[in-house]
């Protein structure tokens, strides 16, 4: 066993929260404003609803292969070569996503706060510090996120509490105007970061009661898109749908807005910590993935060696797979979904599921036979 | 069977004859302070033996061996004791003369010899509450370096320990350190014997252990480890027994020592485990499963497992009114936090988040700020440096001295840096307030772990704004999620266990409601007390009805 810790059903779903949520409501509010509008809202959380199946094949995949993450049955499925290529392509997957997410950490935090600040300071910076976590250890990440999760959801349910009297909800009129083709499309973007619940194929092992596993990451998708479709329809309500699709950070420019008795002005800056944080778990998260992937494909006894490579490739992509900022939200907007919903978090573990169901009838006709002759 | 038990005796003669016999074959491979020298056919000799006393104790003043005689001269006696840790009066009154001929009680029972003199002798000094007997010298000289009397009777080769230790000892006085407003004023003093009372006073239960151990090759320092069996974790209490055992070094002068032997990473900041000279907080840490480690000459005792919030915990929570521990445990967590954070987040705003102040707070903070000729990172370092080392000439000074400290230093050097333009009054007062805070945490142990996280802290303001404070800050997080304390993690209960021991973190139970145990702690009897015992009064009965309440005048007329 690469991982001796145990995390709790709850401290799973939360660190999947976090896994879902600490850049989609950063990135996807302007994506989806920009392709349905003002109904935005509504593709939120269709697209939320999305992530279901994909946590449903994985947590069935996990109940036929107790104890064991989807490095370890795709080569029980696959057999020994072709299991370990696509053990060593999801290794790819969480490297590639880490990566993706170091960069959109850092293009904000340049873009709106330091632009002075060369954008390698804060991918290393963030990689580092996650590198350490996922040393620690997976039980250490799930305690830091009960803080962490604390934090980022009371401060964001705050700023959009004291956002509300500059609501003009006539903007998220008329529903379905255009029908559903442009919700459907904003719906896809949502489902993309969703589906990504399907991590939870390589946490699931690790928990105490892994029977609630569902439970859990139902939870999480759900809280996640519901949070989310609270934020569009704020940032939709105080910006108009125009605005938010040209504001590539939305929910930053709408704390612009807020402003207290003229005292409680301008604090993006916490806002921004709590972010931070946020991002600091799921990257944390993701690591920690890619490593123990790593760990179980290679066949090492323990995966901390692999840590520090790993995080060197993870930050020396984040700054060399885009050219700047547009690229980086064309990629999320156009590309990510489709790539990562079809391939990853569902196209994959569909096929594992196939070929573990097919295998299953082969294996007990097989029995079936022997106990004929 | 005359012939039977002959034999037996002869067979148990030869016994040692055989063990001498092999003696010259083997060469004697143990040192000079060798255990064999005390088995030689002369290891009942007085006189060699106190030789032997005075080659291994070497000439030392204290030391005390009185040669004399009883029983008409027949047996030749030997008092041994360390002058000083013995209580003379005892061993004058109820030792000595119990055994001196003229004693009455000695002459109605038999002749005095040598063969007899040690049973003899421990029957009629019936006032020492404590004897027993020592096989050899090395046993016997390890009590009387105790503070026992031993008694050699020539002939006899074991000796009579006399239990009695007695020297000057602190009375029992108020913890200075964690003094309290309401509760007991006890503390723990130097002596072993008289913690281990205080404790037995506050918690009579049968189950209450106090298993001792001894380590410390040269100081021989009593460790005692107090529990109450049915509620300690055997997992916890098994590790605790086992990481004490393993400590092998020469000396033990305070806890703090065996602390840093035990704890689960001795190369973090934060302190693992929490000590106490508190008897209450003490007892109270066994009745809720935990394990108390004494140990001898110093009144601080550890307290194993221990989650960081402990820290910010204090006796009295649990003595005043619930509201007020509520209260008290947010304050405390909010002054944790500024004691942290304030100065770094001070730095990095004026540094690079002036948007974040209302203007005219900025401006009067600009204008401050104007002569200043330091950026306000080094401002704050130095003035966090020197605030440091305010309190340690404070805390090492005599107390008369160090009331001038602070009036030299505090005063006149604070009032006159800002006259000068060196400081910002706005830093001095942030500086203030963090000092401030950091006396509000109850355990100083906490406390100074956090005022060195400080000077990261500002450094990482200092350099990267808001975001370095986040990164520093993330970095702590991620230590102290890491630590374990005796297997338990360090951040229990808020990142670990149950949502009701989490709320305790905030809000320290009323009582009527602490019917639980910490689950955490994993006792084998949860259950603390019978639940649901709150006093209800009693719906009001149907009562009569007073004249003046029914408005009729005339009844009493009636």
């Amino acid at each position: 066993m690469l991982e001796k810790g145990k995390i709790s059903p709850r401290q799973a779903g939360e660190l999947l929260f976090m896994t879902i949520f600490a850049t989609v409501i950063l990135f996807v509010p302007s994506i989806m404003a920009e392709k349905a509008g003002h109904d935005a809202w509504l593709a939120a959380f269709a697209g939320a609803l999305a992530g279901l199946p994909s946590l449903g094949v994985v947590v069935w995949l996990g109940r036929r292969y107790p104890g064991q993450t989807i490095f370890q049955y795709c080569e029980i499925i696959l057999g020994r070569l072709f299991g370990k290529l696509a053990g060593l392509a999801y290794v790819w997957f969480f490297l590639h996503w880490g990566a993706v997410v170091v960069r959109e950490y850092g293009d904000f935090l340049s873009a709106a706060f330091m632009p002075a600040t060369p954008l390698s300071v804060f991918n290393f910076s963030l990689v580092l510090l996650a590198a350490w976590a996922v040393v620690a250890g997976l039980e250490a990440i799930a305690r830091m996120n009960e803080f962490i999760i604390f934090l980022v959801v009371t401060s964001l349910l705050a700023i959009l509490a004291l956002s509300v009297p500059n609501w003009e909800l006539s903007f998220l009129q008329p529903v379905l105007a255009e029908g559903l083709g442009p919700v459907l499309r904003g719906a896809l973007v949502s489902a993309g970061w969703h589906a990504e619940i399907a991590t939870m194929a390589v946490l699931l092992p690790y928990l105490t009661r892994p029977q609630h596993a569902f439970t859990s990451g139902a939870a999480a998708v759900l809280a996640s898109g519901l949070i989310l479709t609270l934020g569009v329809v704020a940032a939709i309500s105080v910006f108009g749908p125009d605005l938010v699709a040209v504001f590539k950070f939305a929910l930053h420019y709408f704390v612009h807005t807020i402003n207290i008795a003229d005292f409680l002005t301008r604090f993006e800056a916490v806002v921004m910590a709590a972010w931070v944080a946020g991002v600091f778990i799921k990257t944390a998260v993701i690591y920690y993935c890619a490593a123990l992937g790593l760990g179980q494909v290679l066949g090492l006894a323990e995966y901390r060696p692999v840590v520090l490579p790993l995080g060197v490739i993870m930050g020396t992509l984040s700054v060399t797979l885009f050219a700047n900022v547009s690229e980086l939200a064309s990629f999320l907007s156009n590309v990510w979904p489709a790539y990562s919903i079809t391939l990853f978090t569902l196209g994959l573990p569909l096929l594992l599921l196939a070929g573990s169901l097919l295998r299953g009838r082969a294996e007990s006709n097989g029995q079936k036979e022997n106990l004929n002759e | 069977m005359n012939a039977f038990s002959a034999i037996v005796k002869k067979l148990i003669k030869l016994l040692p004859a055989a063990g001498n016999a092999k003696g010259p074959e083997k060469p004697l491979q143990n040192n000079r302070n060798s255990r064999a020298e005390d088995r030689r056919p002369d290891s009942s000799d007085l006189d060699r033996r106190l030789e032997l006393v005075r080659e291994r104790l070497g000439e030392s003043g204290d030391l005390v061996t009185r040669v004399f005689t009883s029983g008409n001269g027949r047996v030749r006696l030997a008092l041994l004791y360390i002058d000083g840790m013995v209580d003379r009066k005892l061993l004058s009154d109820n030792v000595l003369r119990p055994i001196q001929d003229d004693n009455p009680l000695l002459r109605h029972y038999k002749e005095l010899r040598p063969n007899n003199a040690l049973t003899l002798i421990e029957a009629l000094v019936t006032n020492v509450s404590e004897t027993a007997t020592a096989p050899d010298l090395t046993q016997a000289l390890r009590r009387v370096l105790s503070g026992d009397t031993a008694l050699l009777v020539d002939g006899e080769e074991r000796i009579l320990i006399l239990g009695t230790r007695f020297w000057a000892m602190r009375a029992v006085t108020e913890p200075e350190t964690e003094s309290a407003v309401r509760g007991p004023r006890e503390g723990f003093t130097e002596t072993l014997r008289v913690n281990t009372s205080l404790l037995r006073r506050r918690i009579r239960h049968e189950k209450l252990r106090l298993e001792t151990m001894r380590i410390g090759r040269r100081t021989g320092t009593d460790i005692i480890l107090a529990y109450i069996a049915d509620l300690v974790n055997p997992r916890v209490l098994a590790e605790a027994r086992q990481r004490i055992a393993a400590i092998d070094t020469d000396a033990i002068l305070e806890s703090g020592y065996i602390e840093e032997f035990i704890e689960d990473s001795p190369w973090s900041v934060f302190p693992q485990i929490e000590h106490t000279e508190r008897v209450d907080k003490a007892a109270a840490a066994i009745l809720e499963g935990r394990l108390v480690i004494m140990t001898d000459n110093t009144p601080i005792a550890l307290i194993v497992p221990t989650f960081f919030f402990q820290f910010l915990q204090a006796a009295e929570d649990y003595y005043e009114r619930f509201f007020i521990g509520i209260a008290l445990r947010m304050l405390r967590l909010f002054v944790m936090n500024v004691a942290l954070i304030l100065p770094a987040a001070y730095v990095a705003v004026i540094t690079f988040h002036q948007e974040m102040l209302p203007t005219p707070l900025l401006l009067s903070i600009a204008a401050a700020r104007e002569g200043v000729p330091v950026p306000a990172v080094a401002e704050a370092l130095l003035m966090e440096a020197t605030f440091e080392v305010l309190r340690e000439a404070g805390v090492r000074l005599p107390k008369t001295v160090g009331q001038a400290v602070s009036i030299v230093g505090g005063l006149v050097v604070g009032d006159a840096a800002i006259r000068a333009g060196l400081v910002s009054p706005s830093m001095v007062i942030i500086v203030a307030t963090t000092a401030i805070s950091t006396f509000a945490i109850p355990a100083f142990s906490a406390s100074i772990s956090l005022r060195l996280l400080r000077f990261p802290l500002i450094f990482l303001a200092g350099m990267m704004g808001l975001y370095g404070v986040i990164i520093g800050l993330l970095a702590i997080l991620i230590h102290l999620a890491s630590l374990q304390s005796f297997g338990v993690p360090y951040l229990t209960p808020l990142a670990h266990g149950t949502a009701r021991d989490a709320l305790k973190t905030f809000a320290r139970p009323p009582w009527s409601l602490a019917t639980w145990r910490p689950k955490v702690l994993d006792t084998p009897d949860r259950r603390r007390q019978a639940g649901n015992m709150r006093y209800r009064p009693k719906p009001p009965e149907e009562r009569e009805l007073t004249h003046e309440e029914t408005g009729d005048k005339d009844a009493g007329k009636r």
